[in-house]
C-alpha cells in the first residue's frame, strides 16, 4: 500500500463532534482517487490531514512507508513531500508564473530550476505565460500554473481541494480531461476531492463517498453494517 | 497523547518571542495589582477619606456627559454623511475626523487663549464695542468646559465607526425600512440606532478610554482626576505606594468600561466581515434641509478644528522667532527619534504575535492577542507607575552586575530612554497589531499554507510571502503608532529621561507656565503632521479599490 490511513479522527478546536471520525483509506501507488461529498462531511479536512496543514486527534497515516502522522509523531508539512492545488489557487500575487513555480524548487541549480520550470509549463500547455502575474491570467490558466506549482518539486503525492469550483462549466469539462491526461502522464498519486458527481467519474479511478465524516467504499473498511448498506446504495446510484 | 502531535506545530522562533513579549506586557500591569493587595501606603487613608470621592464623582461626570455628547455629535454626524448628499459633504466626511489630529491638552489651552480676557474674542468686544463682560460666562477651566473639549475632540472615534458601518453594513435593511414607508427621523431611531450600537459602543468606549488617559487636560483646567492624583501622589507627595494603588483603582474602572462594552455590545461586531459589501446609496437633500445638514457639519468643524487651529497658526507667527532655536531643532529630532524607534518595536512585536496568533487558532494564542491589546486601555498614568516600579526592581537586581563592569551601582535601566520607549510599546502595541491583525485576516492562510506545501519552513514562508501581502497593514499600523507616540502627554512627562523634551511635553510646559502663545509653534507641528496622516488614512486610502 502507498497511502495507509487508519482510524483517523479530528475535531475543530472548539466543537465537541468528530469531523473525522474513524476513517480508513488505503491506496495504490499511481492511483487517482476522488473524494466525493456535500460539503460539510469533512472531505477537504481529510486533504488538510493528509498533508499535515490539521493535526488528528487519533489515528495514523503513512506514505509510502514512512509514518507521518501517528500517536508519537507528527511530521511537519513543509517536510511531507506533498503538492497540493488550493480551491482559490493561492498563487502568491507578487511573484510572476515562473517566480511561483521556482518557490518550490529548493536545492534545485539555477539551471536546473529553469529547466524544470519549463518543463512543468510546457507539461501544462502554458509556456508562454511565464513573465506574466497571476492576476493577468484568466481563471483556467490560473488553475494550470496551480498545478504546474505543486507538480514542480516531484512531490510523491499530489492533493486537489475543488479544483474545478471557480471555472464555469464549459470550460470545466475541457480542463476536467486535460487534467487527467496531466496526471496520467505524471503517473503521480492523486487524491481530489469535489462535490460533482461528473467530475469524480471522469476523472477518478476510484470514488469515495463522505458522510459524517466517514468514508464509504467497497474497499475500505466500514464501521458498521448500516453504513455498508447506505454505502452500497450511495455505488448504484451512481452507476 | 495529542501533545506529542501538537509539539511539532509550537516548537518554533514565533511562539518563544511571543511568550516572552505577553511576559514583558504583563509584567508592569500585574505589578500594579499585585501591590495594591500587599503593600501598604502611608497616605493611602487619607486619600481614601478625602482625595478619592472626588476624583470618582468628576471622573464619573466627565465619562458620562462627554461619552452622552460625543455618542450624539458622532452618531448624528454619521448618519447625516452616510444616508444624505449636502452642499460640501465629501469634504466634510474626512475634516470631521480632523479634531483628532489636536490632542485634547491642546485644544484645552487654545481655546481657553480664545476666551479668557486677553483673548480675541473678549478684546475685540472691548475695544470694538465696549462691551465689558462677565468673566465667569467666559471660563472655560471647569468641568463643563473639559466635557466640551472631550467631546469635540474626542466625537470622531464614534463618528469614524459608526460610519464605516452604516456605509458597508447597513444599506438593505436601511433600504428596506425606507420601502416599508418610515420616514427619516423614524428611520434613524428605530433602524439605524439599534442596529449600530455595537459600532456606537465601540467609539464611545475608545472615546472613554482617552478620557481617562488624559493628564494634559484635567490638570490645565485644575479638575483633579485620578490621572492628575497619581501624579501628585507621586511627585508630590513622593508616596509610590499610594499612586499604585490609585492606578489599580483607576485599572478596576477601566475594566468595568470593558465589560460594559462586552456587555452592551453583545455578540455583534462592529467590522465588516464578508467582503461584499453593498454601499447605501445617499439622498440628495434640497433647499432649507440641505443647508442645514451644511451648517450643523460646518459648526462642529469650525469649532472641533478650524478656530483652534486658526488660533495656533495666528500665535506661531507671534512667537516663532523667538521658540524657533536650535534648542527647539533637538524637541523635534526628540519626538521624532522615540516615535520612529518606539512605532517600528511596536510593529516588530505586532507582527510576531499576530503571526504566531493566526498560526495556532488556540486558547494560548487568542490569550496572547487579549494581552497585546490590554495596554491602549491602561491609562498611561497607570502604565508609567507600572513600568518604572518593574524597572526600579530589575535595576537593582543588576546592582552586582553594574559594579562588576566598573560603574556606579546607580538606577541606570530606570533613568534611560529604554523605559520611556517600552512604555510606548506597551501603550500602543494595540495600534500596530490591529492594522496587521486585519491585514493578515484579509489575505488569509492559504498563501501561508501554499508555500509550506511548496517545502518552506514557517520562518521564510513568512519573509518571502506573508511580509509581502501584509505590506500595507505594515505601513499604517507603523504611521498610526508613530502618531500617536508623537502626541503621547502623561508616559513622556513622567518617564522621559532628565532634561529630555518632546513637542508634546514642550507644548504642555509652555501652557502650564502660562505662556499660550509660545506653546503653539510646538503644538502646530503636531497638529500637522497628525492630519496629514488623518488626511492620507482616510481620504487616500479609502478611495483605493483594496
Amino acid at each position: 500500500m502507498f497511502i495507509q490511513i487508519k482510524d483517523l479522527c479530528f475535531c475543530y478546536g472548539s466543537t465537541k463532534d468528530n469531523t473525522i471520525q474513524d476513517f480508513n483509506l488505503e491506496i495504490d501507488q499511481g492511483e487517482i482517487i476522488s473524494i466525493l461529498g456535500e460539503s460539510g462531511s469533512g472531505k477537504s479536512t481529510i486533504l488538510r490531514l493528509l498533508c499535515g496543514l490539521e493535526t488528528p486527534s487519533r489515528g495514523s497515516i503513512s506514505i509510502d512507508g514512512s509514518v507521518m502522522t501517528d500517536e508519537r509523531r507528527f511530521v511537519l508539512p513543509e517536510k511531507r513531500g506533498i503538492g497540493m492545488v488550493f480551491q482559490d489557487y493561492a498563487l502568491f500575487p507578487h511573484m510572476t508564473v515562473a517566480e511561483n513555480i521556482q518557490f518550490g524548487l529548493k536545492g534545485f541549480g539555477r539551471k536546473a530550476k529553469k529547466q524544470r520550470t519549463d518543463e512543468v509549463l510546457d507539461l501544462v500547455n502554458m509556456t508562454a505565460f511565464s513573465k506574466r502575474f497571476p492576476h493577468e491570467l484568466s481563471g483556467g490558466q490560473q488553475q494550470r500554473i496551480a498545478l504546474a506549482r505543486a507538480l514542480a518539486p516531484k512531490p510523491s503525492l499530489l492533493l486537489l481541494d475543488e479544483p474545478f469550483s471557480n471555472l464555469d462549466a464549459d470550460l470545466q469539462i475541457k480542463i476536467r480531461s486535460e487534467l487527467k491526461d496531466i496526471i496520467k502522464k505524471t503517473g503521480i498519486t492523486s487524491i481530489f476531492v469535489t462535490h460533482d458527481r461528473e467530475d469524480s467519474k471522469a476523472i477518478a479511478d476510484r470514488i469515495i463517498t463522505m458522510r459524517d465524516g466517514a468514508a464509504h467504499d467497497w474497499e475500505s473498511i466500514c464501521t458498521t453494517l448500516s453504513d455498508q448498506t447506505q454505502a452500497e446504495l450511495e455505488l448504484v446510484d451512481m452507476k | 497523547m495529542k501533545l506529542f502531535r501538537k509539539l511539532p506545530g509550537y516548537m518554533n522562533i514565533w511562539s518563544l518571542l511571543s511568550l516572552i513579549i505577553v511576559v514583558l506586557i504583563l509584567l508592569p500591569n500585574l505589578t500594579i495589582l499585585i501591590n495594591f493587595f500587599t503593600q501598604k501606603a502611608e497616605n493611602w487613608g487619607h486619600i481614601q477619606e478625602f482625595i478619592l470621592p472626588d476624583l470618582l464623582k468628576n471622573t464619573s461626570l466627565l465619562i458620562v456627559f462627554t461619552g452622552l455628547l460625543a455618542i450624539l455629535i458622532g452618531t448624528s454626524l454619521a448618519w447625516l454623511v452616510s444616508a444624505y448628499d449636502f452642499p460640501m459633504k465629501r469634504f466634510f466626511k474626512w475634516a470631521l475626523i480632523l479634531p483628532l489630529a489636536i490632542p485634547p491638552y491642546i485644544a484645552g489651552y487654545t481655546y481657553n487663549g480664545i476666551l479668557n480676557y486677553t483673548g480675541v474674542i473678549q478684546t475685540t468686544l472691548r475695544n470694538q464695542w465696549g462691551v465689558e463682560v462677565d468673566q465667569k460666562y467666559f471660563d472655560i477651566l471647569t468641568l463643563p468646559g473639559a466635557v466640551f473639549i472631550f467631546t469635540l475632540f474626542l466625537y470622531p472615534y464614534v463618528y469614524t465607526i459608526t460610519r464605516a458601518f452604516l456605509a458597508n453594513q447597513s444599506a438593505s435593511l436601511i433600504e428596506n425600512a425606507r420601502l416599508l414607508g418610515r420616514n427619516a427621523w423614524e428611520v434613524f431611531f428605530r433602524v439605524v440606532l439599534p442596529i449600530s450600537r455595537g459600532a456606537i459602543v465601540g467609539g464611545v468606549s475608545l472615546v472613554l478610554l482617552e478620557v481617562l488617559n488624559d493628564y494634559g487636560l484635567v490638570q490645565y483646567f485644575g479638575v483633579p482626576t485620578f490621572s492628575t492624583a497619581i501624579f501628585q501622589t507621586w511627585f508630590g507627595m513622593n508616596d509610590l505606594n499610594s499612586a499604585i494603588k490609585l492606578s489599580a483603582t483607576l485599572m478596576f474602572i477601566v475594566f468595568a468600561i470593558l465589560i460594559f462594552e462586552k456587555v452592551l455590545r453583545g455578540r455583534k461586531k462592529y467590522s465588516y466581515t464578508t467582503a461584499k459589501v453593498r454601499p447605501l446609496t445617499p439622498i440628495q437633500l434640497k433647499g432649507a434641509k440641505a443647508w442645514m445638514a451644511f451648517s450643523y457639519s460646518l459648526l462642529i468643524f469650525l469649532l472641533g478644528f478650524l478656530i483652534p487651529f486658526v488660533q495656533l497658526v495666528d500665535w506661531m507667527f507671534l512667537t516663532y522667532e523667538k521658540i524657533a532655536s536650535p534648542e527647539f531643532t533637538s524637541l523635534i529630532t526628540n519626538s521624532l527619534l522615540v516615535s520612529f524607534v518606539g512605532a517600528t518595536m511596536i510593529v516588530v512585536f505586532a507582527v510576531i504575535i499576530a503571526n504566531f496568533a493566526r498560526m495556532h487558532q488556540s486558547f494560548v494564542s487568542k490569550s496572547a492577542a487579549r494581552v497585546t491589546i490590554l495596554g491602549y486601555s491602561i491609562p498611561g498614568a497607570v502604565i508609567a507607575v507600572g513600568i518604572s516600579t518593574v524597572f526600579i526592581q530589575i535595576d537593582q537586581l543588576l546592582f552586582g552586575f553594574y559594579e562588576m563592569v566598573g560603574m556606579e551601582p546607580t538606577l541606570v535601566l530606570s533613568t534611560s530612554l529604554f523605559m520611556l520607549i517600552s512604555a510606548y510599546v506597551i501603550r500602543f502595541l494595540a495600534i500596530g497589531y490591529n492594522s496587521i491583525e486585519s491585514g493578515f485576516d484579509k489575505v488569509g492562510n492559504k498563501f501561508t499554507e501554499a508555500s509550506r506545501m511548496l517545502g518552506m519552513n514557517l520562518t521564510k514562508t513568512f519573509f518571502k510571502v506573508d511580509l509581502r501581502m501584509i505590506k500595507g497593514p505594515l505601513i499604517s499600523g507603523f504611521i498610526l503608532a508613530f502618531i500617536e507616540i508623537l502626541k503621547e502627554l502623561p508616559l513622556t512627562l513622567i518617564l522621559r529621561p532628565f532634561n529630555f523634551d518632546t513637542l508634546s511635553t514642550k507644548a504642555f510646559q509652555y501652557a502650564s507656565d502660562e505662556q499660550i502663545h509660545e506653546a503653539s509653534l510646538a503644538s502646530i507641528i503636531i497638529v500637522i503632521i497628525s492630519g496629514i496622516a488623518i488626511y492620507i488614512f482616510h481620504q487616500v486610502l479609502e478611495k483605493e479599490p483594496n
